[in-house]
């Protein structure tokens, strides 16, 4: 490298330390994240700004995911502190059965602890807890999903039974999409399979009593 | 040597062109969509390996998705080009075209009690209801299936436009569309074209682009009838195609159709094997 661009990588790298100082931040004005983390979005015990989050319950006339009933476990930096016959030991599976029936889990072989981390396991909304949703996206999904955004990240991995009735409080788009189109594909069946057997048959008879079937 | 001119010619080089080019794209993303799909059943994950496993089958399948939404486009051009605009309505409206019009709801009914030895066979023009309603439904699908494919084709990118849980429900939109119209192909309308005790065992028209005319006078009286009236009926004859074209109509389509069989008895026999909801 030249003295000449040395010179003028050292000027642009004070020039933005001095403007980076010379700024007060301001605070943020909605509840999204800020990514200055420790000071403003993440005290603990901040509730109700994680539940209107992207995917919250903001998206698209509140049909989008929501979190009704987030959990104290889920801010706390042990969520098995209080569970009894909890061990590190014990297969996760045993009690969080349901959290195994999505394509990362079963498809792609990922195990528990590659996103929930080792012990003790922290809540997904403790402030240090790489599933944080302020950096969910960078922490974990990008290990994989390459340029992950909070959007992306929102991205529902242990999505609910989507024709359970608990879809459609958790997540009702999911819920009442996934039953137009059973309703539609179901429509489709239910009327033209059985047609399709009664026009065979038809076509059939007209074929053996020879008659000019189709009345010309 | 005259040739006898017995048939009547029904779809242009270039429908039977598109619809070729549907059924092969189809079928590929089929194979590939159903391997993924049952990717944790021994027999999914055999099929996904004749395409270098998972990685190979989802890259086929997404340039094959590419593929047919291009050929969804070309199509959109050349029905614009077959529009006669300075005769919209009736070119729209005619008896040619495909659109649904009142006289298919009458069709749809007439055909009803035919089936069940009420009536007369209908006197249908050149499309019957089923036949357009088999054109509007790769619409219907390949829309549905078509806007959720290209969600799901880079989700990273897709999440930058749109909240990225909607993935969740693209994704069994697609899965659930593309079902309904395998499930479609593979029973309804196999039986239909070429399974009838009438069309058995292979009616090859969409393949040679021509119907033998006593068919057509059965089938489609009013088609031939109003020809005959407008004096088109022998510009229309054909002569039947060379019989080598013939043997490979047969063994194509019918190697298409064992295709389709096989995923369908074994998409229905490994179904209890799906772990995923």
């Amino acid at each position: 490298m030249s003295i000449g661009s040395t010179i003028i990588c050292l000027l642009g790298a004070l020039f933005m330390t001095s403007s980076a100082f010379g700024q007060a931040m301001d605070a943020p004005t909605d509840l999204a994240g800020t990514g200055y983390f420790r000071d403003q979005d993440t005290l603990p015990g901040s509730f109700r700004f994680y539940q209107q989050l992207p995917g919250g319950e903001s998206g698209f006339w509140g049909m989008g995911p929501s979190r009704p009933n987030l959990r104290r476990s889920s801010f706390k930096i042990d969520a098995h502190d209080d569970v009894v016959y909890y061990s590190p030991e014990v297969r996760c599976q045993k009690c969080h059965e349901p959290q195994t029936k999505d394509l990362h889990y079963l498809r792609m072989g990922i195990t528990c602890v590659q996103c929930h981390r080792g012990q003790p396991v922290a809540g997904v909304y403790q402030y240090y807890s790489p599933l944080n949703p302020i950096r969910r996206h960078a922490y974990v999904c990008a290990k994989c999903h390459e340029g992950a955004t909070p959007s992306f990240a929102s991205y529902m991995v242990h999505e609910p039974n989507p024709i359970a009735s608990e879809a459609q409080g958790r997540f009702p788009l999911l819920y009442y999409a996934v039953w137009f189109m059973l309703i539609l594909a179901g429509g489709v069946f239910v009327i033209f399979l059985p047609y399709t057997v009664f026009w065979w048959i038809r076509d059939l008879v007209a074929k053996l009593t020879r008659r000019p079937s189709h009345g010309s | 040597m005259a040739v006898d001119r017995t048939r009547l010619k029904r779809f242009p080089p270039v429908q039977r062109l598109w619809h070729l080019g549907l059924l092969v794209v189809f079928m590929i993303l089929s194979v590939t969509g159903i391997a993924w799909m049952y990717f944790e059943t021994p027999w999914g994950r055999g099929l996904a390996e004749q395409f270098g496993g998972f990685t190979g089958t989802l890259e086929i399948h997404r340039i094959a998705g590419l593929v047919m939404l291009a050929g969804f486009v070309l199509h959109l051009l050349y029905m614009l080009f077959k529009i006669d605009w300075k005769r919209f309505s009736q070119s729209l409206m005619g008896p040619d075209s495909l659109v649904f019009q009142w006289i298919d709801i009458k069709g749809f009914f007439a055909h009803l009690g035919w089936v069940f030895g009420l009536r007369k066979y209908p006197h249908f023009d050149r499309w019957s209801w089923w036949e357009k309603f088999d054109y509007w439904a790769v619409w219907w699908g390949l829309i549905i299936v078509g806007v959720t494919g290209l969600m799901l084709y880079n989700p990273v990118l897709t999440s930058d436009f749109m909240p990225g849980w909607l993935l969740n429900v693209a994704l069994w939109v697609h899965r659930i569309e593309a079902v309904l119209a395998m499930g479609h192909i593979f029973t309804i309308h196999f039986t239909v074209e070429h399974w009838r005790p009438s069309a058995f065992p292979y009616n090859a028209s969409m393949f040679d682009g021509s119907v033998d005319l006593e068919e057509a006078r059965h089938e489609h009286p009013a088609w031939v009838e109003r020809l005959e009236r407008e004096g088109r009926l022998e510009g229309t004859l054909v002569p039947p195609p060379p019989v080598p074209l013939r043997i490979l109509y047969f063994v194509f389509g019918y190697a298409i159709i064992l295709l389709g069989l096989f995923l369908l008895v074994f998409a229905i026999a490994n179904a209890a094997l799906l772990t995923l909801f």
